[in-house]
């Protein structure tokens, strides 16, 4: 019976191609301008690293201005970012399964022969547990290991993209990379790897790239290193000398630990606390203890990586949806009630109200459908010419989850059209239509 | 077959009422072919419509095949018109963009018969129409008496134990409606029983039992025999005439 209906439905699109049209183009309309907004929505919104973000942390110490908390607006709220003195003072612990401080610096890539000139590079300067952490991955060799971290040794990891610009895509791992005047070896290549949003340092911006260039975290001082990304300070800091800097409450690191267990969690949070608490000794950190560690999904909601905005117009989107759907009552109800006639032949041939009600409800499902089907369409289209105007941010891809979402958009927004129609076209009296045919 | 009441009908408006039916009783025995006839507003149709089920009462009981449909959900009323009751329109009412094919198939359709049987029905139906040869024709491509024979297959595919027709020959020339009204006769012959309204005296002569409507009342001929009494005291009611 379900696939008759679908066939009356059809045959009913057809009879009046241009009203059809009508009604899917409205549709479709709806459905574009939501699927857009909706896969926005869930770009920023969804989790990053699902099989293991509830075991990734980041750390936050509240070493801020005792008379003002760091927001003002949300006291509760820690820094977003470490001071050098605390990640170096946290950075013992053995209880973390992997751990990294990290923050981004600049560098200029040197390229060997003359058909590249040199160029500037955003660097993620991290410990080796950062590959290990994030699941980063490898198209060639590995990240580096502990003692490369500690000595540090002079190796980096490059992007695939890199890889391919300097090498041609060959495998690089033991060919040398200068960067800053200095020979660095390479020892891995990533693979294609780019997150949703850039969790592990939303700081400058969610929807930015991953670095393209990894080196050890400990040439920060050899190097005499500084973030290129954001810094925030409270306290006047003496001296100008970059010992100076590294040496102040200024905050610009970030901090993540693997954490496998409740317990292992629970213990390393009495270990932050233990190293306030000591600090405090010192004369630091003399707000109230606040320190946290928050897992990937605590830690964007904390850093607001789905923007208010992208929340508004998700709601616009759908009231758009809304307001197309409602506008095709009116013509849907007009294209019914002209075949109350029909309506009265086939309730005089046995159907009852309700299979006159599914039948035209099939009908707007399938004007739904079809609006959904030319509406992923648009937004293809429009998501294209989205991601060419922000070459750099967080590309907008349609995946199988939001081509799900737009069809079950589309059956709401069918049914939405419906209803009403629907209903009135079943409560039509047979009889009084059968001689009007 | 057909047990009627006391049946009223009444149209309301804001200022107005119009009975319809003023209190009608009728009964239709098994296997009858009965014609009604009357003038333009007699309530003929709104008498057939009560019949069909296509059209609630007001006031009075109705037994079909010896169940009290008076007061059945929408749901019972749909089955039994698809499973006891056939209906031929004066305009045919066959449905354009369906073919002959799949106009006969509607009714079978919300029976939920399945494919082999509903084939098997389409095509015993239409043989008996003689119309076997335009299964793929739409009804635009069928003269009047062709599109009204396809009709009466429709009528008669779900096997009816009773055949409506609403004027069915008001809209075909003297030749067409005298096919029609052999087809009627010969459905009739085989078991079913046939009500038809007709405006036109020769061919309701043709049923055995004429009944005439005026003004929601209603006046009875038996043809064959006698004459049937206008007025029956045993059977009546403050309303009406019954029979």
């Amino acid at each position: 019976m379900f696939l008759y209906q679908v066939r009356i439905a059809w045959k009913s699109l057809l009879r009046n191609p241009v009203l059809s049209i009508l009604l899917v183009a409205g549709i479709a309309m709806g459905i574009a301008v939501a699927s857009v907004f909706v896969t926005a929505y869930y770009i920023f919104s969804g989790n990053p690293i699902p099989h293991k973000s509830d075991r990734l942390y980041y750390v936050e110490l509240d070493s801020w201005n005792p008379q003002r908390a760091w927001d003002e607006d949300n006291p509760q709220r820690a820094p977003n970012q470490l001071t050098y003195i605390d990640t170096r003072g946290i950075e013992g612990s053995d209880i973390p399964t992997h751990q990294t401080a990290m923050f981004q610096a600049n560098m200029t890539v040197q390229p060997k022969g003359e058909d590249l000139k040199p160029y500037r590079e955003d660097v993620r300067m991290c410990r080796g547990d950062f590959f290990r952490m994030f699941d980063v991955p490898f198209l060639y060799g590995g990240p580096w290991g502990a003692s490369a971290d500690d000595a540090p040794d002079p190796v980096v990891v490059i992007d695939a993209e890199t890889n391919r610009k300097l090498f041609g895509g060959e495998n690089s791992v033991g060919r040398p990379l200068t960067l800053d005047n200095r020979n660095y070896t390479i020892v891995g290549v990533l693979d294609d790897w780019r997150p949703n949003v850039k969790f592990y340092d939303p700081t400058q911006g969610a929807s930015g790239d991953p670095e393209k260039i990894f080196m050890p975290f400990n040439h920060v001082e050899p190097l005499r290193l500084t973030t290129s990304g954001n810094t925030n300070g409270w306290k006047f800091t003496a001296g100008n000398q970059l010992e100076d800097f590294w040496a102040s409450e200024d905050t610009w690191l970030q901090y993540w630990v693997q954490l496998d267990s409740r317990a292992q969690k629970e213990e390393y949070k009495a270990f932050l606390d233990a190293y306030a608490t000591e600090q405090k000794k010192l004369g630091r950190f003399q707000r109230p203890l606040n320190n946290k560690v928050l897992s990937v999904m605590e830690w964007l909601e904390d850093q607001e990586v789905v923007p208010e905005s992208s929340r508004t117009m998700l709601i616009i989107a759908l009231l758009f949806l809304l307001v197309s759907s409602v506008n095709l009552i009116g013509i849907l109800l007009g294209k019914f009630l002209s075949r109350a006639p029909e309506i009265g032949v086939r309730r005089a041939l046995g159907a009852s109200r309700r299979s006159v009600f599914i039948q035209h409800i099939v009908e707007c499902e399938l004007v739904g459908v079809l609006g959904g089907i030319l509406g992923l369409g648009l937004s293809v289209i429009a998501l294209k010419v989205i991601n060419r105007m922000f070459e750099n941010q967080t590309p907008f891809v349609l995946d199988f989850n939001m081509v799900a979402a737009a069809l079950f958009l589309s059956l709401v927004a069918g049914l939405v059209a419906g209803v009403y129609p629907a209903w009135r076209i079943c409560r039509v009296a047979p009889a009084r239509y059968l001689k009007l045919q | 077959m057909i047990r009627l009441e006391s049946i009223q009908k009444v149209y309301r408006t804001q200022h107005v009422e119009t009975h319809a039916l003023g209190g009608m009783s009728v009964h239709v025995g098994p296997g009858e072919f009965i014609s009604i006839m009357g003038p333009s507003g007699s309530g003929k149709t709104t008498l057939l419509n009560v019949i069909g089920l296509l059209d609630t009462f007001d006031g009075g009981r109705y037994w079909l095949d010896g169940v009290d449909v008076s007061r059945l959900s929408d749901r019972d009323m749909s089955r039994i018109r698809n499973q006891k009751i056939g209906f031929i329109f004066q305009t045919f009412n066959l449905i354009p963009d369906l073919n002959v094919f799949d106009n006969v198939d509607v009714p079978l359709r919300y029976r939920g018969l399945n494919g082999r049987e509903r084939k098997r029905r389409i095509e015993e139906a239409l043989e008996i129409v003689g119309l076997t040869s335009r299964l793929r024709h739409y009804p635009a491509q069928l003269s009047g008496g062709q599109q009204q024979r396809v009709a009466v297959a429709r009528a008669l595919v779900g096997h009816p134990k009773l055949i409506l027709a609403d004027e069915p020959t008001g809209n075909l020339d003297s030749a067409m409606a005298n096919e029609i009204l052999d087809l009627l006769e010969k459905i009739n012959e085989m078991g079913a029983t046939v009500v038809m309204v007709t405006h036109d005296a020769e061919l309701a002569s043709r049923a055995p039992r004429q009944i005439h409507v005026l003004d929601g009342r209603l006046i009875d001929f038996e043809t064959e025999e006698r004459a049937a009494p206008l007025f029956n005291p045993a059977h009546s009611d403050s309303n009406g005439l019954s029979i």
